[in-house]
């Protein structure tokens, strides 16, 4: 079994910088880690892999800085790693960046599962997982927290919706993306991680995959950034409680239960 | 460009009830739109959620109605919407940012080939440009984006940012004339109901939530048995997903969650506008710091200086 885990590296958030030009966020040079939901997908994978003896292949679009988080998941267990890294896949939004990772999963060949976290946590889209899914044609299930393969040709699944759970199974291939309840994701061992320096990491540019050239990069993207700002907040009313803390406690509840708050 | 400057709201159902975040969209698209808004439900022959959908003022509703839209799964229900919206393109195409929103919005972003942006905190249009406003890169900023050369353009919004207004009914109904493309390669066995989910903080209608003032065991199990004692479930600012115990789905803030409970008690929050905005729609807001100058207190009804520990002392002994 094939299985290929799609991940993103994150600013770690208190660095952020964004290019004044293209209102994007200048990636390059920031400290990155793997984004958090993308580890419950590498470890969703892995322990697949621990079960059948599945081949587990990591991919990610992005500068060259990104190998730090393949080789996390190197480290973690994958078998190897593909980074998409061109300057023509710059400034890609979810439709574009989806182009390219859907065209790479077809280029590797033969993926019974394609894995994603639930979102990332810098543009918190969502979207790239299911979008793929449209591309490849396959079926979905998201927001997984439970996750079982059944032999070689079909996927069960628990979707963990805001209100309800739904109960699903698919046929493969198929994309499944996950949420956190899903799995606590492995540390990489310290054997693991030596063995990681052995393992491939694959680099394609456009030039190897398959997309044309206005469905790529800023070009390829409907969406576009025209405002970045700092949030600003509205004044308000506000009663000073004081004294002890069994007055204020007092005085707090009487107020609430004259408003039927409590 | 199309001439078709309708905005169609995708009306979200479980358990042959609307989600109300759907009619909170419905107003805010007949708030913000010159053209004429659109709910879209689909639904089995014999549902009428329409009824639910009325009483909110839209424009018009179109109903697609087909057997196989029970327990739809995400593509068959994607299916059945782009093949309405191949039809005429409308203007813009909004969902809730629920999890089935976020699940099924992109599938039509990528068979219509335009631009989705998710998780909107605001929207407004420009003559019939739509600018939507969202959060980015963790707690830091806001972000504009609009789609300039595409149509629909989409986008998704936060569950409780707006709220749900009655307005004079509804009078144009009607059933749309298409098939359904099914996807039989996956099956809903059951969809089942989370009753008594005590830690979704979404649904929740007050909220304890604790921050880097609140943290230690000590206070953790006591705000825990306040909220017992008033019914109210736990959550947290971002620092405190770090703790095994919490994880982004109790978080509140910019890039967590946006809730609006009936009342929220803030402990040991110093309430960056990155945390603020994403609880400032709660109907009472209290808020304890030790720190007089906390900005969590510039949003706040009531506001206590003093300890987190104390404070919820204080109530224990009341409550």
């Amino acid at each position: 079994m094939k299985i290929v885990v799609a991940i993103k590296q994150v600013p770690k958030t208190d660095s952020v910088k964004i290019d004044e030009k293209t209102n994007n966020l200048v990636r390059n040079g920031v400290e990155g880690v793997i984004n958090q939901f993308d580890k419950n997908a590498i470890e969703a994978a892995l322990q697949i892999k621990d079960e059948t003896n599945a081949e587990v292949i990591a991919l990610s679009m992005g500068p060259n800085d990104f190998e730090t988080s393949l080789r996390g998941a190197l480290a973690m267990g994958a078998d190897s790693a593909v980074l998409l890294s061109s300057r023509a896949f710059a400034g890609a939004d979810t439709l574009a960046t989806a182009a390219v990772l859907a065209s790479a999963i077809k280029k590797i060949g033969d993926v019974d599962l394609v894995v994603f976290g639930r979102q990332a946590v810098d543009a918190d889209t969502g979207q790239v997982g299911p979008i793929v899914a449209d591309k490849l044609d396959l079926p979905q299930i998201t927001y997984a927290s439970s996750l079982r393969v059944i032999g070689d040709s079909r996927v069960s699944a628990v979707s963990l919706l805001d209100h309800s759970e739904k109960r699903i199974s698919a046929q493969l291939p198929a994309v499944v993306t996950v949420r956190s309840e899903l799995n606590k994701p492995r540390y990489a061992t310290p054997r693991n991680i030596m063995l990681s320096f052995d393992k491939d990491i694959t680099v394609w540019s456009e030039k190897d995959l398959d997309v044309p050239e206005n469905e790529l990069g800023q070009a390829g993207s409907p969406t576009i950034v025209t405002k970045v700002y700092s949030p600003e907040k509205a004044a308000k009313q506000t009663m000073n409680l004081e004294g002890d803390p069994t007055t204020v406690a007092e005085k707090l509840i009487s107020e609430l239960s004259a408003k039927n708050v409590l | 460009m199309t001439n078709n400057l309708e905005t169609w709201v995708y009306i979200e159902n479980h358990f042959n009830h609307v989600d109300p975040s759907s009619l909170q969209l419905v107003t805010k698209a007949k708030e913000i739109s010159d053209g004429p808004v659109v709910a879209v439900i689909t639904e089995t022959p014999n549902q009428n959620l329409e009824s639910e959908v009325k009483p909110y003022g839209a424009d018009k509703i179109v109903i697609i109605k087909d057997e196989a839209l029970n327990e739809a799964n995400d593509d068959t229900i994607a299916n059945a919407l782009v093949e309405l919206a191949k039809k005429d393109l409308p203007n813009a195409f909004l969902f809730s940012a629920t999890v089935t929103g976020r699940s099924i919005a992109p599938r039509v972003q990528s068979e219509l080939k335009t631009g989705l942006t998710a998780d909107c905190l605001d929207l407004r249009f420009e003559d019939d440009l739509l600018i939507a406003s969202k959060p980015s890169y963790g707690d830091n900023v806001m972000c504009e984006i609009t789609c300039p050369k595409t149509r629909p353009q989409m986008a998704s919004v936060r569950p409780n940012t707006f709220k749900a207004v009655e307005a004079t009914p509804t009078s144009e109904v009607v059933t749309a004339n298409l098939a359904v493309k099914v996807d039989d390669r996956i099956t809903i066995d059951t969809e089942t109901p989370l009753v008594a989910d005590d830690t979704n903080i979404n649904s929740a209608t007050r909220i304890i939530a604790l921050g880097r003032g609140a943290q230690s065991e000590q206070v953790i199990a006591h705000a825990k048995a306040v909220a017992a004692r008033i019914g109210a479930t736990i959550a947290v600012s971002r620092p405190l997903t770090d703790l095994p115990e919490f994880s982004h789905e109790q978080q509140i803030g910019q890039s967590g969650n946006t809730v609006a409970p009936e009342l929220i008690i803030n402990l040991g929050i110093s309430g960056a506008v990155q945390y603020t905005v994403g609880m400032q729609n709660a109907d009472t807001i209290v808020s304890v710091n030790t720190d007089e100058n906390a900005p969590i207190f510039e949003s706040s009804d009531y506001k206590y200086v003093g300890d987190a520990e104390e404070f919820l002392q204080g109530l224990l002994k009341q409550l």
